[in-house]
């Protein structure tokens, strides 16, 4: 971006816009509607307390009624409980994984972190009922096997308890999410500084607590606040294992007011709000943090090594212990999902025959199947191509130190994360309607494809935003010093350095928009209709088989993805 | 002589009849040519198996007319429609939803037209093709929500491996000791077939059954249907309040023994409409198309296969019955509980599920 000013000349007073603050007004106008406009939507509707269809009549009546319940109270204290007690371990075990493959000589470690990408889109709802079938006090293999153990008369595992709940969440999406956003910043990290820090005495313990981690410290946070929060909204395993438990977390609570005939949306946006304060408090210590007098740069001009630590003796042991643990936690129950897929009837192993091909045969062979697929590829594509590029924009604008409305965009841009993804989409849908976006967008794979690039945004800014605190200034001053325009130098010098990040977020972006189901279900046609949709239907009318082999399919197609996807990103940042 | 006679009797009693069959003929094929025309109708329902694999190809085989399948679960199929309609645009043609969105959603905030008139299909309008003598339309006016099924309803389903049929009698049984934490349930704490079944006990039973049942028993709750079914064949939890009748059969086709029970001697039995009750969206996109497919749907060939598909009990008099459950067949001279009675829904339903929420807040 030149640095030179546009005069612009409104009504006779002649001031200087330059095209950086040109661009960052820009795409605050675009937030503001995007993201601003749905979210003002859902708020004045959760105020409005006559029917759909008869005039407004505004009041408190939806709030009171969402806030009065002491259920309520108990869900969202359950919820934080749930949250924070899986975050910790979650954490630490994440951190410890995205170190050992990026930043160490431990062997297998491109293999490793493509199973964290495999493991990630394993959807967790027919996870969670393989876990049932491992861990079920009644007949659940482990316990089954346990019983066989001289010192155990009972069952060992209980996956209908809160530590039950635990458990599957660190198997399941959450902990895979984590790596795969860390990953890159911790390959991304120079070693100059931990070379320094070995000079200087430091042992590998120290180092990594000294100095690696407090360089990584706002892309750790930033992971951290949106598992939080993604925890807080986290459903599927909360209903799976919660409910017979008689746990109930708020996520749960909003559901009931949405599932509801009439559906209450207003206590359910009620409810969505406190998501919104928690958000805003984050937020407030995040940026504060950062605002700081610490520097997170770790890419400069000056010489970029990026030698790995050497493990030595513990190279094997390490090794072991990651795959232990993806053995453990992923592959015995992904082995179950796929043998699942293939069966009569999931999990009965004791009936006739009870294997059979019939799920994939009437799955392939479904009329919707084959549209379905083009659909979803088509917005996947859009979803993941369109989140690049802008959400790279913004990121470089957020940290740009020019920034003026910085702290504004970047809230815009972490409304989606706070929002359960089906009232994000009636807040689009009602966007859609009340402008002319319908005539382009509704209905259409754009729209879907808009709605779910929306709803990227938290995640891929933070990870763009972590990436360029990660570059120094001088890097652009060089380039321009020798005459580059600032396209030049971002497309040349900024975005390949990036493109480590680029990758992981846009083959999340890719998976993530061949699996929403939220977010879609509102503003899909007979002609857009997804496959994550085609997913929705199975779950729908208990097709749980047809259902496990289209989302092994999926799996699948976003496996070539990432290998394709994962061989571009490294080519291009020169890692290969 | 008196052969002559009687022709002519018989004559001049067909002939307006003849006449009449052939403007309902002429008035028929019109339709379907206007129909054809529009080229594809939308229907907004349930994604079951029966429309996905049989009514769509088959429709489309018949008049050469699309179907589009607007699927979803109905809270979110009406709030979508509701908020296309605040802007102005109208998408769908035809709807086949449950019971609860029909009346409360559909008909309570006007959004369909009145069916009655746009049933001209011969086989259709004619009365004798109806066990009740006419078509039966549930709503209040009587004009515009067809019920198409009456069924009897599976009151609970066991596993006879582990609970003897004589050891469920009657509901009271439910509360004996032995089965505490044996019992399952859809979670009556939210909208559903847990709350309806619940609300149903609180109304014949009253609440301190209600009470019993769900908190002192430790009625395990779930949300996911399979899970019911998969506990009952297993045998963690025998009894099941709440299964599907389409997730337990083919475990019983497995050899499972699982016994489905209708009646209990101090609760009678229920009948319900299920799958669907059909109604016409106003302002209809495809008007023609949906009207061509509300007459087919209702025709024998069309409630034939949801019958069939679904093992519903249709109220056509020409669909043949024998391949259905036996005890899905309600009984003459039997009187049931009808669980899809419109005021039942809208409000006896509602307020009873209201009550038994405040039983299980209180705990």
């Amino acid at each position: 971006m030149s640095t030179r000013s546009t005069p612009v000349e409104v009504s006779g007073f002649r001031f200087r816009l330059r095209p950086h603050r040109a661009a960052e007004l820009s795409m605050l106008l675009f937030f503001a509607v995007a993201m601003g406009l749905p979210l003002l939507f859902l708020v004045a509707g959760s105020f409005n307390l006559s029917p759909p269809g008869k005039a407004a009549v505004y009041g408190m009546g939806n709030w009171l009624r969402a806030f009065s319940d002491n259920a309520t109270i108990e869900a969202l204290w359950m919820s934080f409980l749930l949250s924070a007690v899986r975050l910790v371990p979650a954490m630490a075990i994440a951190v410890l994984f995205a170190w050992l493959i990026a930043r160490t000589d431990m062997p297998g470690g491109n293999a490793i972190e493509f199973f964290c990408w495999l493991a990630f889109f394993i959807p967790d709802f027919p996870l969670t009922l393989a876990w049932i079938l491992l861990l079920d006090p009644n007949y659940g293999f482990l316990n089954m096997l346990a019983r066989h153990l001289p010192f155990v008369d009972g069952p060992l595992f209980n996956p209908y308890s809160f530590w039950g709940i635990v458990w599957v969440h660190t198997s399941a999406g959450g902990i895979w999410f984590k790596v795969i956003l860390l990953t890159p910043v911790f390959r991304r990290l120079g070693a100059s500084l931990e070379e320094a820090a070995r000079v200087a005495g430091a042992d590998t313990l120290a180092m990594l607590r000294r100095v690696t981690l407090p360089l990584l410290a706002p892309m750790i946070l930033a992971v951290a606040v949106l598992s939080f929060i993604r925890g807080l909204q986290s459903f599927n395993t909360e209903l799976l294992l919660g409910t017979p438990a008689g746990i109930y977390v708020y996520s749960t609570r909003i559901y009931d007011y949405i599932r509801r005939e009439p559906a209450s949306y207003g206590e359910a946006t009620a409810l969505g709000s406190i998501f919104i304060v928690i958000l805003a408090l984050m937020l407030f210590f995040y940026w504060r943090f950062l605002s700081g007098k610490r520097k997170f740069t770790v890419v400069t001009g000056q010489g970029y090594s990026i030698a790995r630590v050497k493990l030595g003796k513990w190279r094997s042991l390490a090794f072991a212990g990651c795959v232990f643990y993806m053995a453990v936690m992923t592959v015995l129950p992904l082995v179950f999902l796929i043998i699942g897929s293939f069966m009569r009837r999931y999990g009965f192993f004791d009936i006739s025959s009870p294997f059979t091909l019939a799920h994939w045969q009437n799955l392939l062979s479904d009329p919707i199947f084959l549209v379905a697929l083009k659909n979803s590829l088509i917005i996947a594509t859009i979803t993941t191509a369109g989140g690049i590029l802008l959400y790279s924009a913004v990121a470089y604008l957020l940290v740009s130190r020019r920034s003026i409305a910085g702290p504004a965009l970047e809230g815009l841009c972490w409304l989606p994360h706070v929002l359960p993804g089906i009232l994000l989409g009636l807040g689009i849908l009602w966007l859609f309607l009340a402008t002319p976006l319908r005539f382009f967008f509704y209905g259409t794979v754009w729209g879907i494809a808009f709605a779910l690039m929306l709803s990227d945004s938290p995640v891929t800014t933070q990870a763009f935003r972590a990436g360029f605190l990660q570059l120094g200034s001088d890097l652009e001053e060089a380039a321009r010093v020798t005459g580059a325009s600032w396209w030049y130098t971002y497309r040349r010098i900024l975005l390949p350095l990036l493109a480590p990040i680029a990758g992981a977020v846009g083959l999340m972006n890719f998976g993530g928009a061949l699996t929403s189901i939220s977010t879609p279900v509102l503003l899909y046609s007979h002609q857009s209709r997804p496959l994550a949709i085609l997913l929705l239907e199975y779950s729908v009318t208990g097709e749980l088989e047809r259902g496990a082999a289209l989302g092994l399919l999926i799996t699948a197609i976003i496996c070539l993805m990432m290998l394709a996807g994962r061989k571009l990103g490294l080519r291009l940042s020169g890692l290969q | 002589m008196r052969t002559i006679v009687t022709l002519l009797v018989l004559l001049s009693w067909g002939a307006p009849a003849m006449a009449q069959s052939k403007a309902g003929e002429k008035e028929w094929n019109a339709l379907i040519e206007a129909a054809k025309k529009e080229g594809k109708v939308v229907v907004a329902g349930s994604p079951d198996p029966v429309m996905r694999n049989d009514i769509m190809p088959k429709f489309k085989e018949r008049y050469g007319i699309a179907i589009e399948l607007l699927a979803g679960r109905s809270s979110e199929i009406t709030a979508r429609v509701k908020t296309e309609r605040a802007s102005g645009i109208y998408s769908v043609d035809v709807y086949l939803a449950g019971p609860d969105t029909t009346a409360v959603a559909l008909y309570g905030e006007k959004i369909i037209d009145p069916l009655r008139p746009l049933l001209i299909m011969p086989e259709v309008a004619d009365g004798a093709k109806w066990k009740l003598g006419k078509i039966w339309f549930a709503d209040p006016e009587e004009r515009y929500a067809v019920r198409a099924f009456s069924s009897v309803a599976t009151f609970l389903f066991i596993n006879t491996d582990h609970v003897k049929p004589e050891e469920m009698r009657t509901a009271k049984d439910l509360l004996n000791p032995k089965w505490r934490g044996k019992i399952s349930a859809e979670d009556p704490t939210t909208t559903g077939s847990g709350s309806n079944a619940a609300a149903r006990f609180y109304h014949d039973l009253g609440e301190d059954f209600v009470r019993k049942l769900y908190i002192e028993q430790k009625t395990v709750r779930t949300r996911e249907r399979r899970q019911m079914s998969d506990w009952l064949a297993r045998g963690t939890q025998p009894i099941c309040l709440n299964c599907r009748e389409d997730d337990v059969r083919p475990l019983v086709k497995d050899g499972f023994k699982i016994l489905e029970i209708f009646e209990l001697t101090d609760m009678p039995g229920s009948i319900n409409g299920s799958p669907w009750m059909l109604t016409m969206a106003n302002r209809a996109p495809n008007p023609k198309a949906a009207q061509l497919f509300a007459n087919w749907i209702l025709s024998r060939e069309g409630l034939g296969i949801y019958a069939r598909g679904y093992g519903s009990v249709s109220l056509r008099t020409d669909i043949d019955e024998t391949n259905l459950n036996a005890g899905n067949l309600p009984k003459k001279g039997v009187k049931y509980f009808d669980d899809t009675d419109w005021n039942w829904i809208v409000t006896g339903r509602h307020e009873y599920r209201q009550k038994v929420w405040q039983v299980l807040k209180g705990k």
